[in-house]
């Protein structure tokens, strides 16, 4: 069974070979990995891999989820391949953006309308919060779908700003 | 409050509407309502902080810091209305208050000062210091701190906008827009003396703190003793002489701490003085042994200090961290929310003051300091080790936290020399990114999404196969208990 999942922005494929609680997976390209796997706790899940411990803790978040083992931490999106989008089928590794608001602020300025082609880093919607503005950028090459942000109003976290593919 | 509670004081918080279920409301005898979120309308209203005390019966007010704490109007409103400001005379926060006020105090006391004016100027002064003593050069706002309305200039052409924007920043964030001008050092530690004084005319210092770790000129790291002093102790000395002349020439009394940048011979140079309680006094706390809080209280109510110079000893060493809601690879970009998790460090030599739990909100209105976090250790190095052991033990959840930043500092090796300045953090991001993770600690982590994935939408769904219907049946129960 294979998947499909986004992990700190960059795509790989992950395969389940056994289920839980005795794993056997594999990561992209990676080697086939044993795991055996509990949760101690709702959330949390201990995983032992050739005899090295590691506890990792799973949030739910607006934007996906959020693992943290040992200080490090990895936004993950799980996606089900077969529920992807059709526009991005057949191009490994793209797909729609949404850039969210990471935090409740104000939208300052919008650097970019509907139709225009963004780069990588590409700054595209300047948000106000706790008396700094942070402008948030395109992750990928793209072009953008949809502006939902409007000058001057108020967001959520987790709201969508802008739609880029 | 905690020092209050064990002198068997009775509290009284004073909360905005975004800080209703505060640590600090949930923690005091009686809490009294002062206003919307918004500072302005809240915590800066000298008339409804007074009305609280009255309202309340309190006899004494400590007013912590920010806010109005170094408000000259304020102390002395409360010494018209007989209520005891847990601080030093309002007359001297106004001599001390004032940048230009307090240069040209410590200039009269024979304390060194940075070459700079000792009034606010405007653009032909500013050329013309430019002129006598060069570039680099520093704007800086005469009524503020924390890195407002501060302009470094490096080229005469750069002068009149930079003087423009340091001007409109500081009459926006302190109603003032005064600014001064000071030659800027280059690499210079931050060092300052803790100083307190009784009502009788005593004086003693504390020693230092080292605060050269900043980003935006706020300080996040700060130890005791310096580095530099461990290594030259002779310094202590002369830099606390130099703090309680110029405190002295201001009639201070209660604690203070006079700020002093050191250059690379060495030299200090009077920078500035609190007139207040500051953040990082845990650290001078934990190397001395003694209660700040508790003695200004004495203080205020009339004692003598209950120690001279020669008695006061430092042992050890001690780190503070603050602990913000913020990303520091993403410019330290705010990360206000809600946690949902919270696991503090514990054991030896640890000391958390915060106002964090579990399922509290960081709101959005206010500095995202969650916690200082500081450590106390046989030496520097001990120091070091513990404080990284207490920042792995440290588990926030929800919101993003420096935590893993300052894990990196200290594992940094000019840190660990004590090379420090206060254009390290800058020069700590030319030299390392963020943490990289080892590649099987990624697949573990992706392992857990996808099984959590799986506990989530239940037997349905392709990530379903990924774990046995035992399993994670298991697991929803555990959930569900």
């Amino acid at each position: 069974m294979k998947l499909e999942l986004t992990i700190n922005g960059t795509a790989n494929s992950f395969e389940m070979v056994n289920p839980a609680p005795d794993c056997r997976f594999r990561l992209a390209d990676g080697p086939e990995t044993a795991a055996q796997v509990e949760m101690p706790e709702p959330g949390v899940y201990s995983v032992l891999v050739g005899g090295r411990s590691y506890d990792a803790r799973v949030e739910e978040t607006p934007g996906g989820l959020v693992v943290v083992i040992d200080g490090h931490r990895f936004e993950i999106d799980v996606r089900d391949p077969r529920r992807r989008s059709r526009k991005a089928a057949g191009r490994r590794g793209e797909g729609a953006q949404e850039i969210t608001a990471p935090m409740p602020g104000k939208v300052i300025r919008v650097l970019v309308q509907a139709g225009d082609p963004v780069k990588a880093g590409q700054g595209l919607v300047v948000v106000e919060a706790m008396k700094m503005q942070n402008e948030l950028k395109a992750q990928r090459d793209g072009a953008v779908v949809r502006i939902t942000a409007r000058e001057g109003a108020t967001v959520a976290a987790g709201e969508v700003l802008a739609t880029i593919e | 409050m905690r020092t209050l509670r064990e002198m068997g004081i009775a509290t009284v918080a004073v909360y905005s509407d975004a800080d209703r279920t505060s640590l600090h409301v949930r923690m005091a005898d009686e809490a009294v309502h002062v206003g919307p979120s918004p500072s302005a309308e809240s915590y800066l209203r000298l008339d409804r902080i007074l009305d609280a005390a009255r309202q309340t019966g309190s006899e004494a007010i400590h007013p912590g810091y920010g806010f109005l704490s170094e408000n000259a109007e304020f102390a002395a409103a409360c010494e018209e209305a007989g209520i005891m400001f847990i601080g030093p005379s309002a007359r001297s926060i106004e001599a001390m208050g004032s940048k230009t006020a307090a240069r040209k105090a410590a200039i009269a006391a024979g304390t060194p000062v940075v070459p700079g004016t000792a009034h606010d100027i405007d653009l032909p002064q500013a050329r013309q210091f430019g002129h006598e003593h060069g570039y680099p050069i520093l704007l800086k706002a005469v009524a503020g701190g924390g890195g407002k309305g501060m302009r470094r200039v490096d080229r005469e052409d750069d002068l009149e906008s930079a003087l423009r924007d340091a001007a409109s920043e500081a009459e926006r964030s302190f109603r003032n827009a005064e600014v001064y001008i000071e030659k800027l050092i280059d690499r210079p530690r931050h060092i300052e003396i803790q100083l307190l004084g009784d009502r009788h005319g005593n004086m003693v210092h504390l020693g230092e703190r080292e605060c050269s770790i900043q980003r935006r000129h706020q300080k996040v790291m700060e130890e005791c003793p310096s580095p530099l002093v461990a290594l030259h102790p002779e310094m202590r000395a002369a830099m606390g002489e130099a703090a309680i002349r110029a405190a002295r020439a201001a009639g201070y009394y209660n604690a203070g701490t006079v700020e002093f940048l050191v250059d690379e011979e060495r030299r200090f140079y009077f920078l500035e003085m609190n007139t207040r309680l500051q953040v990082e006094h845990p650290v001078t706390e934990l190397v001395t042994g003694l209660d700040l809080v508790r003695l200004q209280v004495e203080i205020a109510a009339g004692g003598r200090l209950p120690f001279s110079q020669e008695e006061i000893t430092w042992r050890g060493s001690a780190i503070e961290c603050r602990i913000y809601a913020e990303d520091p690879y993403n410019n330290f970009l705010p990360y206000p929310g809600k946690l949902t998790r919270l696991t503090r460090p514990l054991g030896p030599g640890i000391r958390l003051d915060g106002c964090v739990y579990d399922g509290w909100t960081v709101p959005m209105e206010y500095d995202p300091l969650l916690a200082k976090l500081a450590v106390w250790a046989a030496d520097r190095q001990q120091a070091i080790e513990r404080m990284i052991r207490a920042l792995r033990e440290y588990d926030v959840g929800g919101i993003r936290t420096n935590v893993g930043f300052f894990r990196q500092i200290l594992e940094d090796e000019h840190y660990r020399d004590g090379k420090l300045h206060t254009g390290f953090i800058e020069e700590f991001f030319e030299r390392q990114g963020p943490p990289t993770e080892p590649e099987e600690m990624r697949a573990v982590a992706a392992l857990a999404a996808v099984l959590h994935t799986a506990g989530r939408n239940g037997h349905t769904g392709e990530a379903a196969q990924a774990a046995s219907s035992a399993w994670l049946t298991a697991g929803r129960d555990a959930l569900l208990r």
